[in-house]
């Protein structure tokens, strides 16, 4: 099966990278069986065992409405899916047509890549509350604004490699053949840019959670009770001397999930075939 | 003594953790004030040889694997890097193909010569650039003060494999390896540069080792030719002796594949198939496969270096049925 | 004497670059500068001259790949040059083009049935994939390749062989004119002779026009009828072979002559 080689390929020999790989198929299937795997409603409320320490039966102990904390981890890890897939369709959709398009009709690209370059220079976390302080916080708004900071870089990078694409010889034969835009753009330069998106992806996934746990730490992503790592940082902050595994339990597992997002990054970046090194554009 | 002497050079390049032979016992010399030519076509082993003559192969995932290099009786093999260093560029040059990638490009052309010249000698900075005007001029290159300062993307093409020479000879080195080095120019201007090098071959007495695929390139300009393929030198001979009676049937097919000038060929007799790549191991002789003389010996045994004539050496089975 | 099948008239393509800095001065390259010449059908042109001459922008200027700045091109009488795309592209079929880099003119991503493939299904020469393999299958025979390859991607195979596909997908279409930009430069010189000689049955069995650029004038004599040479974006002699290469009239084209360098003697057949 051509998924199987792609893996064993890609990761084979690199133990940190499937160490990564692992962990973030765990994070996948704790998302997805979430309602079977904790042992609580994330929302239940305990006020009797407020803050008490891990043990059981709450085995990351209780935040300060009594609400378990492992269960809530575990349904994070849901948001943790929703945000990181989410924000990297947005980013690939938008800023990788936006990127090949504006390459492709030079004069289409004037306009938008100036546009492009006005969204880079704010920095990312600045970007993005300018943008959620216009929308309403709910998870589909911090989606689709991280999603669109990432889309500038994405833009640029897609903006190069279709340059390049397009003065491939391969892609004049093309002309020469007959194939009309819509062609070239979707058989010729589009599966040449796959890999590179691929890593693209997987960098935005793991930079999505930063942005997302930074947006919920001040109080302006994900909407306040839904369970999410970030916002579980930021609920629980004023806590940290009396009950600091409310801290370090999300802390960590937003590290675990970052580190190993790049990992997996950094494995498909140098596993994209060598003998395809050459044809591919900036890689 | 010859000036250098190359005897079973055997190098290897390493994939994955195999060690593929590339060049597989190659032999030649190359005296004073003579031109070699070694002619071959891709993945016969050439320019690694060269390389390899230089010191410039990286050791590990290309590198030497037997034989021994002699320059000036000296085996380059034992000598410390230091020691290498001091005689590349000095007493041993190389010019290569691409003069455009081969010079800095962010820096002056006078300024690349000068940086040769005080690596080697002990020359103040103007005693340097007045000998590197000097060495323009001695390579035709016109208006040499102005041009000193020149930077690559100024020139033309011949221009910069012309600077290529003045800085490949400006420590008169005893010995000037070229590899392709008229490959990317058109033919009226690389007919001049071969008329330099021969002009300057004249005037300081330097021995030439001259790489091309071009046949023609080397039967005007060189005074014997060692014909490589795949890793072993098929053929060597003085380049009129080769010519008047070739004995290999690659060089035969390689003469006849070259479209000629002066006469018309309706077909060419092109060799069939192609160069085995270097993951395929072959048994026997490496081009019996393409070869019209080829039988059941060929596939087996590998043929041994044949003297049929004073200085003509083949490495053929049949080499007495191509000459006549 | 039927009519040429290519009448190109005072063609010109200029480039014009703008100069970086405060003046912002233009520069005019005139790649191509007023050139005409005639191609007759089944009859083989070759466009020789050295490095900036301009006959590789003469190439890419007549398949639209660069911009004509003045001039006509006549295509079995009908002007092109001020053709829109989209009028211009059934004449695609009729008007293909040879690449010099095997390595760079195949997409690496697609198999060789689907790199063949494609141009048939844009003109409607195939409408299924089984229609199309069948067309594919037998071209790729008449280059001298095994069907089989098909399924395969351009990476696992040769220079010489990439190169048989690329006149393979040039072929597959029938075309009237071939334009061979270069077609055996990059290739080493045993494989040359292979697919210069496939080059030339190809074009006689066919009867398909050539116009073959090049700056070997070895490889030029083999293969053409008549020979134009160009210098400076201009075309300074054109003849019949037997007339440029035995009697040439223009100095340049003595010198280009002059200059090749010989083998002193050809070696007796085997």
């Amino acid at each position: 099966m051509k998924l199987a080689a792609y893996i064993r390929s890609t990761f084979g020999g690199r133990k940190l990278a499937t160490i990564g790989l692992i962990w973030l198929c765990l994070v996948a299937l704790a998302a997805i069986f979430a309602p079977l795997l904790a042992p609580f409603d994330p929302y239940e409320i305990d006020p009797v065992a407020r803050l008490s320490e891990p043990g059981l039966p709450y085995l990351f102990g209780t935040d300060h409405f009594g609400r378990d904390t492992f269960s809530r981890a575990i349904y994070g890890a849901r948001m943790t899916v929703v945000i990181g897939a989410g924000s990297v369709i947005v980013a690939l959709l938008t800023g990788g047509l936006i990127g090949m398009l504006s390459a492709y009709f030079p004069r289409l690209g004037a306009v938008l890549m100036r546009g492009i370059d006005v969204l880079m220079a704010f920095p990312a976390l600045l970007l993005a509350l300018v943008l959620i302080t216009l929308l309403e916080r709910s998870v589909v708004n911090t989606v689709l604004v991280i999603g669109i900071v990432y889309a500038t870089t994405t833009a640029r990078i897609l903006f190069g490699m279709t340059l390049k694409l397009k003065g491939e010889v391969f892609v004049d034969a093309a002309i020469c053949s007959g194939a009309g835009h819509g062609s070239i753009l979707f058989r010729h330069i589009l599966p040449n840019l796959i890999s590179p998106l691929l890593v693209q992806a997987s960098f935005i996934f793991a930079f999505a959670q930063l942005q997302a746990a930074a947006l919920d730490f001040l109080g302006l992503g994900l909407p306040a009770e839904v369970a999410s790592w970030g916002n579980m940082l930021s609920e629980e902050r004023i806590y940290v001397t009396r009950a600091p595994w409310l801290l370090i339990y999300p802390g960590v597992l937003i590290i675990l999930s970052v580190f190993s997002m790049n990992l997996v990054g950094d494995a498909m970046r140098d596993a994209i075939d060598p003998r395809f090194k050459d044809d591919i554009a900036g890689v | 003594m010859a000036l250098l002497d190359v005897e079973d050079l055997q190098i290897a390049v390493a994939k994955g953790r195999v060690l593929l032979p590339v060049v597989q016992g190659v032999s030649f010399s190359v005296d004073a004030d003579e031109t070699l030519g070694i002619v071959g076509e891709s993945g016969c082993g050439k320019s690694l040889t060269s390389l390899a003559i230089m010191g410039l192969l990286d050791g590990t995932a290309v590198r030497i694997t037997g034989g021994t290099i002699r320059f000036d009786g000296m085996d380059l093999g034992a000598l410390s890097p230091k020691e290498r260093r001091a005689i590349m560029g000095n007493r041993m040059a190389m010019i290569f193909q691409e003069p455009m990638t081969s010079l800095n490009p962010v820096y002056r052309v006078g300024d690349q010569i000068v940086e040769n010249l005080r690596q080697h000698r002990d020359l103040s900075k103007r005693a340097a650039r007045d000998r590197a005007v000097e060495l323009l001029d001695l390579v035709r290159i016109p208006d040499p003060g102005q041009r000193i300062d020149s930077f690559p993307h100024q020139m033309s093409g011949g221009q910069r494999q012309r600077v290529m020479i003045a800085m490949a000879l400006s420590c008169d080195p005893k010995l000037l390896i070229a590899d392709e080095p008229t490959t990317a120019l058109d033919v009226t201007v690389q007919k001049e540069v071969l008329d330099l090098m021969a002009d300057l071959q004249k005037r300081m007495g330097t021995a030439i080792v001259l790489i091309s695929h071009d046949l023609g390139v080397i039967a005007e300009t060189c005074d014997k030719v060692s014909v490589m393929y795949r890793g072993r030198v098929a053929e060597a001979a003085p380049t009129a002796e080769l010519f008047a009676r070739l004995a290999h049937p690659y060089t035969r097919g390689l003469l006849n594949s070259i479209p000629v000038v002066d006469h018309d060929v309706e077909w060419l007799e092109a060799i069939p198939g192609r160069v085995p790549t270097i993951d395929e191991q072959l048994t026997g002789c490496a081009f019996h496969p393409r070869c019209p003389l080829a039988t059941d010996l060929c596939s087996q045994t590998a043929p041994d270096p044949l003297q049929i004539a004073p200085a003509h050496r083949v490495e053929c089975h049949f080499a007495e049925k191509v000459v006549t | 004497m039927s009519d040429p099948l290519l009448q190109v008239r005072d063609l010109c393509t200029h480039f014009t670059t703008r100069q970086p800095g405060l003046r912002a001065v233009k520069k005019v390259i005139r790649a191509v500068d007023g050139i005409s010449f005639d191609i007759n059908p089944g009859e083989v042109l070759s466009l020789v001259g050295e490095s900036g001459c301009g006959k590789s922008t003469v190439g890419r200027t007549l398949t639209r790949l660069e911009k004509s700045t003045s001039g006509s091109v006549l295509f079995e009488g009908r002007e092109i040059l001020d053709l829109s795309p989209g009028a211009f592209r059934p004449l695609r079929r009729d008007i293909q083009m040879i690449f010099q880099d095997p390595f760079a003119s195949l997409n690496p991503r697609l198999t060789i049935a689907q790199t063949l493939g494609e141009p048939l299904f844009i003109h409607g020469l195939a409408t299924s994939w089984a229609e199309a393999n069948v067309k594919i299958a037998e071209t790729l025979e008449l280059v001298g390749m095994d069907p089989k390859i098909m399924t395969r991607h351009p990476h696992e195979f040769s220079g010489g062989q990439r190169q048989r596909i690329g006149i393979a997908r040039v072929m597959i279409l029938k075309p009237k004119l071939v334009i061979a930009d270069e077609a055996v430069s990059a290739l080493d010189v045993s494989i040359q002779a292979q697919v210069l000689n496939l080059i030339k049955r190809l074009q006689r069995d066919s009867g398909v026009a050539m116009l073959f650029i090049s700056h070997d004038l070895g490889v030029v004599r083999h293969i053409s009828d008549r020979v134009a040479v160009m210098l400076a974006g201009k075309i300074v002699e054109v003849g019949t072979k037997m007339q440029i290469f035995e009697d040439p009239a223009h100095a340049y084209t003595r010198k280009l002559l002059s200059a090749i360098p010989r083998v002193a003697q050809r070696a007796g057949a085997a």
